[in-house]
């Protein structure tokens, strides 16, 4: 496809795609049954298709490397792309709902490995709806860190129960998030802002991390500068409100 | 350069169409359905085979096999119990309790002695599937949105008028229909599948009402709809096994303590009826 000097869709210079062919807008409906490919479970999650280089063949052995950064919702892929290099070690992947917007980020992914060569070959990007299949993507406690940035507001407040952070979601996030794993929520709209904040604050299996915490995390700062939403808020001189909790054991717990 | 191309792609109001008309588009679908489908008829065994309760759209018999007979159910509007296609009927508590639900939204509880309605709950959506805790105090059902809700059962009384309780949200599946409701044996866990071929095992907390947040397990394998749950206790497994058979070609799947896959035993279910018909 890179190849293709016929091909529009990507910058002849950079080998990256063009955002204006990849247009799109920013909301989708969660509620449509869209059709794309769902893994039956984890382990039948394709790892040779996302991560080539360190995945020869779609066989996984038990001890071999999972993912463990998830980012939901994750646009153009800013933040994948920032935290590809910073924790170049570790399997990441985003999840977009929007089918062209996964696309650029296919795209985008591909050119920056074949410019960067050894680099990037630890990201990639999957087109689905992550309030249904979280579970099947990721088996209990799998991941270290979750992102949720600048999710959709959904004013409405009959439309409340489809925001991606909810009471009941966050039971998934829970499950797939190990002990001491991290759940980072951005956004600039203060009332969806105070309503993550809530939810993860009352729900028994998060606790938020501590100021000096915040203040030690490297991924914290990227929150607001590594996407193209969060430059964007900061050039309109916009406020942005982030709740950083952290996975833990609730206090009673039933013995299994 | 990218950026100065970068057009503000985000809508600040949501006002479009979609979510009016998505949802509009559900409950239409909903009720183009419900005339042309008939509701299954639902069975429910006594745990110990005292009788045996069915539910042939809004008409719920129960029949006593101890003395060989048929059960008048005792309902305080005096008429039929549920005015609706019932979805889900279930003996829990050991038998001492009984629940039916369905698409007239009420939930009614019956004491298995005296056959009385002692408690009614209003769901805001049509009903699909039932359960009681084995301890009999909380009665949980799940609605056509994919949440399941608790109401407690504290000590209710025969002898008082039937209570009218408001139940909480336990959990949910995100916009799913719910078609079983199971607790484990031992209480510790109820299990809950839906049509998106997902099982979900969560722990059953010491204050439901709270909800129901950790989730032990998520059972993974159908292809499609999951249709029923049950546990089955084995001299081998004596907390029990959870067995669930759905829409794919898999009649059974059998699914172990750890909640992974075990096998796939489609005799089981065969076993299981010939053991109770005594053929």
């Amino acid at each position: 496809m890179l190849q293709n000097k016929a091909n529009p869709t990507i910058n002849k210079s950079t080998g990256l795609p063009r955002k204006r062919f990849y247009r799109a807008r920013a909301h989708s409906n969660p509620l449509s049954d869209s059709h794309f490919p769902v893994p039956l479970s984890p382990s039948h999650v394709d790892y040779s298709l996302h991560y080539p280089q360190l995945f020869p063949s779609s066989d996984r052995s038990d001890g071999s490397k999972k993912i463990e950064f998830a980012d939901i919702g994750c646009g153009f892929g800013g933040l994948l792309i920032s935290l590809s290099t910073l924790f170049p070690e570790t399997l990441m992947i985003g999840m977009e709902l929007r089918d062209k917007v996964t696309e650029y980020v296919k795209e985008r992914i591909l050119g920056l490995r074949v410019a960067n060569p050894g680099q990037y070959q630890n990201v990639s990007v999957v087109r689905t709806n992550s309030m249904k299949y979280i579970p099947n993507y990721f088996e209990k406690g799998q991941l270290s860190k979750m992102f949720f940035l600048f999710p959709d507001p959904h004013f409405k407040e009959k439309n409340h129960r489809r925001r991606v952070i909810s009471p009941h979601l966050l039971d998934e996030y829970a499950y797939v998030l190990k002990v001491g794993g991290i759940i980072y929520t951005i956004t600039d709209v203060e009332e969806l802002g105070e309503w993550m904040k809530s939810c993860l604050q009352n729900h028994l299996m998060f606790e938020p991390l501590s100021e000096t915490e915040l203040d030690a995390d490297p991924v914290v700062k990227l929150l607001s500068t590594a996407t193209e939403e969060g430059q964007k808020v900061a050039r309109n001189g916009g406020q942005t409100f982030q709740a950083v909790y952290r996975r833990i054991k609730p206090a009673s717990q039933e013995n299994s | 350069m990218e950026g100065a191309q970068m057009e503000d792609f985000r809508i600040e109001d949501c006002e479009n169409d979609n979510n009016t008309h998505e949802d509009s588009q559900m409950e239409e679908s909903e009720q183009n359905n419900k005339h042309m489908e008939v509701a299954p008829a639902v069975i429910s065994v006594h745990p110990t085979r005292n009788s045996v309760a069915v539910a042939v759209g809004s008409d719920l018999r129960v029949f006593n096999l101890l003395e060989d007979c048929a059960v008048i159910l005792v309902d305080e509007a005096g008429g039929a119990s549920h005015n609706d296609s019932i979805r889900g009927i279930k003996y829990g508590a050991n038998g001492k309790l009984f629940v039916s639900a369905g698409d007239d939204k009420l939930v009614k509880v019956w004491s298995t002695e005296s056959w009385r309605c002692i408690a009614t709950v209003c769901s805001e959506k049509r009903v699909s599937a039932v359960a009681i805790s084995n301890d009999g105090l909380h009665v949980c059902f799940a609605d056509k949105f994919g949440v399941v809700w608790v109401v407690d059962l504290p000590g209710v009384d025969e002898t008082q008028a039937p209570l009218n309780k408001k139940a909480v949200p336990l959990l949910a599946h995100y916009c799913s229909i719910i078609t079983s409701l199971e607790f484990s044996p031992d209480g510790h866990f109820i299990v809950s599948a839906d049509r998106d071929f997902k099982i979900r095992v969560t722990v059953f907390p010491k204050k439901p009402l709270d909800g129901a947040h950790e989730v032990q397990s998520f059972c993974l394998g159908h292809t499609e709809f999951v249709s029923c749950l049950a546990f089955i206790c084995t001299p081998d497994s004596p907390q029990g096994s959870l067995v669930s058979g759905g829409g794919d070609s898999t009649l059974v799947q059998r699914w172990s303590r750890s909640l992974g896959r075990i096998s796939f035993l489609q005799a089981l279910v065969v076993v299981y009826l010939e053991d109770y018909y005594g053929w």
